[in-house]
């Protein structure tokens, strides 16, 4: 009942979607960008060492969770909004729980996210990225993602309750999005960081997930993917329960 | 037990922030089945008061209880309850009537078997059925009110919270949401709460009002009993040509005449229509004041306001976005 509850939430966002998909496209630019233009010349110039695999294949797991983890982490913007009108007060007074409610609205950024993957193979596959996608493997990345957007999301969800204002969200997105990009294995291994940064990639969840999405697509570790999509997984319910602690604060 | 109350509210007071006091110490009781308005200009904390009803907010102090439970401690069964319609727009715009009303069903818990029946009568009821495929951005305002209520209603609650339910609403809006309100009400005997600063809106379709300014309940009764409180007689409304310090010197002193409004147009109320409108008109035209309108009218809810706080609905207005510019203003300065 819960479940089905709080996938509502999800069912509101796709429906959206249908309505007006054009976002779905934009979205499609940046990476392009990243994967075409950054990963095919670093590739030639071979300047960044990525073991076995070329770096164009290298990065575009990273490039996919940069994508997926900003569409996540944007998604508070909407509980702004809801909250200028009288959405969320609405929401907040219906017989659903807190965590139901955090829950589902995490799973809607998540689902939102997802749709980010699909695209980013399309782009990449083409270019010569050497992935896997096999279905036992493309269904393991599809559940790093979305167990990993799921957690961004409700750290959204967190700075749109303590934010309250478009500007002071997007101010803090801003501050945020790019460092964690940075300072994570995204485009380059962690090894070739400094030792500080080193340090915070490695309580970076984006590591995480990015590692868990290379074991899924292009290396086939089984075993290294599962335990990153553990650290991925338990990282994403703290979140949702902190977001759902907190929630009701939005209204205030 | 509950004895017939459906909302029975203890002394609360609600404090934003520390310093903002929107609701200070208010107590009353609806009954079971009532159409109970609370009237107040801007600020005076109806939106407040509903929103600890409603469980969004916690009292700083007092208790409050709906349906016998209470707001507070049994959060999640007063949520069961209630139907409730914020001030603010409360659907998706991106989304068609339809998808709204299915949202909300679905976070009900309407069972899937029920949902399409539940949906479909419920705009039609609304008469929304036509549009129920257009995204609501297309919408007019009194059309997504309209549809606001139809995800309250859909759901038959024991208690209906409606926040300023037609504000912004031309009159032809105004008076069909409330058609629609007032069936529903007919049909399942609901309780029905709702904010208001139209003294005419509360006047007409509640059965008790609860005048509230500045945090407190100054006045309680049914509209027949608050109109009591100005007294017998007609209120007079004259429009006068020029200088209406002519007009209020001319009926200074007058035997059972109290001026309630010394702008133009003045407002008089009389203690003795007969008598005194023929004396008011008189006195007038002896000093030589042109006349250009007169309204006869029964005392109002308006003129209760005027008599209890002094100053009409609009003034108390004005002066309430003063104090909160000034608000504003000291908490910017830290203050
Ligand atoms: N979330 C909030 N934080 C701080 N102060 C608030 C908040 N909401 C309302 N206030 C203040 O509390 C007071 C009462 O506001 P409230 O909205 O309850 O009044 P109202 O009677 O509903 O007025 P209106 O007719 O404008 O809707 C006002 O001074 C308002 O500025
Ligand atoms: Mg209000």
């Amino acid at each position: 009942m819960a479940w089905a509850r709080a996938l509502t939430f999800v069912e509101l966002e796709l429906r959206r979607l249908r309505h007006d998909p054009t976002e779905v496209f934009m979205r499609a630019v940046q990476p392009i960008l990243w994967i075409g233009v950054f990963g095919t010349v670093m590739s030639r110039v071979r300047a960044i060492p990525t073991g076995s695999v070329d770096y164009l294949t290298f990065i575009t797991p990273g490039v996919l969770m940069q994508s997926t983890s900003f569409i996540a982490m944007a998604y508070g913007i909407m509980l702004v909004w809801e909250r200028e009108s009288g959405i969320l007060k609405r929401v907040l007074t219906l017989p659903v729980s807190k965590f139901t409610i955090t829950l589902g609205r995490s799973l809607a950024g998540a689902a939102r996210a997802l749709t980010q993957l699909f695209i980013i193979l399309l782009i990449a596959l083409p270019l010569g990225a050497k992935l896997d996608v096999s279905p036992p493997h493309l269904l393991l990345a599809v559940l790093v993602v979305f167990t990993g957007s799921m957690g961004l999301t409700a750290l959204s969800i967190l700075m749109a309750v303590f934010m309250k204002t478009r500007e002071r969200f997007m101010g803090i997105l801003q501050a945020i999005t790019m460092p964690l990009f940075f300072a994570s294995n995204a485009i380059y291994p962690i090894e070739l960081m400094p030792a500080p940064l080193q340090a915070f990639s490695r309580v970076n969840p984006l590591t995480y997930i990015i590692q868990a999405l290379r074991d899924a697509l292009i290396y086939g570790d089984y075993a290294d993917c599962l335990a990153n999509l553990a650290v991925t997984a338990a990282f994403s319910f703290a979140l949702a329960a902190a977001a759902s602690a907190v929630l009701e604060k939005i209204i205030e | 037990m509950r004895d017939g109350v459906c909302v029975r509210v203890r002394s609360l007071v609600k404090v934003y922030a520390g310093t903002v006091r929107a609701v200070d110490g208010v107590s009353t009781e609806v009954l079971d089945g009532e159409i109970r308005a609370f009237l107040g200009p801007n600020g005076a904390g109806k939106t407040t008061l509903m929103r600890v009803l409603t469980t969004q907010l916690k009292p700083t102090a007092g208790d409050a209880w709906v349906m016998g439970y209470h707001v507070v401690l049994e959060a999640a069964k007063v949520r069961g309850v209630i139907g409730y319609v914020p001030q603010e727009f409360s659907v998706w715009n991106d989304l068609t009537g339809y998808e709204n009303l299915l949202i909300y069903a679905k976070l009900y818990g309407v069972p899937s078997d029920e949902r399409r029946r539940v949906i479909e009568e419920a705009l039609e009821f609304m008469g929304l059925s036509e549009a129920a495929n257009r995204l609501v951005r297309t919408y007019s305002g009194g059309m997504i009110r309209r549809l606001e209520l139809a995800a309250a209603l859909m759901v038959r609650p024991k208690v209906l919270f409606l926040d300023e339910p037609t504000i912004g609403l031309d009159p032809r809006a105004r008076s069909l949401v409330w058609s629609r309100v007032l069936e529903y009400r007919e049909e399942y005997g609901t309780t029905v709460v709702f904010n208001t600063h139209y003294m005419d809106e509360a006047e007409r379709y509640a059965e008790r009002v609860t005048v509230m300014n500045r945090g407190r309940v100054i006045a309680e009764g049914s509209p027949g009993e608050l109109m009591k409180l100005v007294g017998e007689g007609v209120v007079l409304q004259i429009r006068v040509n020029g200088d209406a310090h002519a007009a209020l010197n001319a009926l200074s002193g007058l035997e059972g005449v109290v001026v309630v409004s010394s702008e133009n147009p003045l407002k008089v109320k009389l203690a003795d229509a007969q008598q005194g409108i023929a004396r008011v008109l008189g006195a007038l035209l002896a000093r030589g004041v042109g006349v250009e309108e007169v309204v006869v009218r029964n005392p109002s809810l308006e003129d209760v306001f005027l008599k209890l706080t002094g100053m009409t609905i609009e003034e108390a207005e004005a002066l309430g976005y003063r104090e909160a510019a000034w608000v504003r203003r000291a908490i910017r300065r830290g203050g």
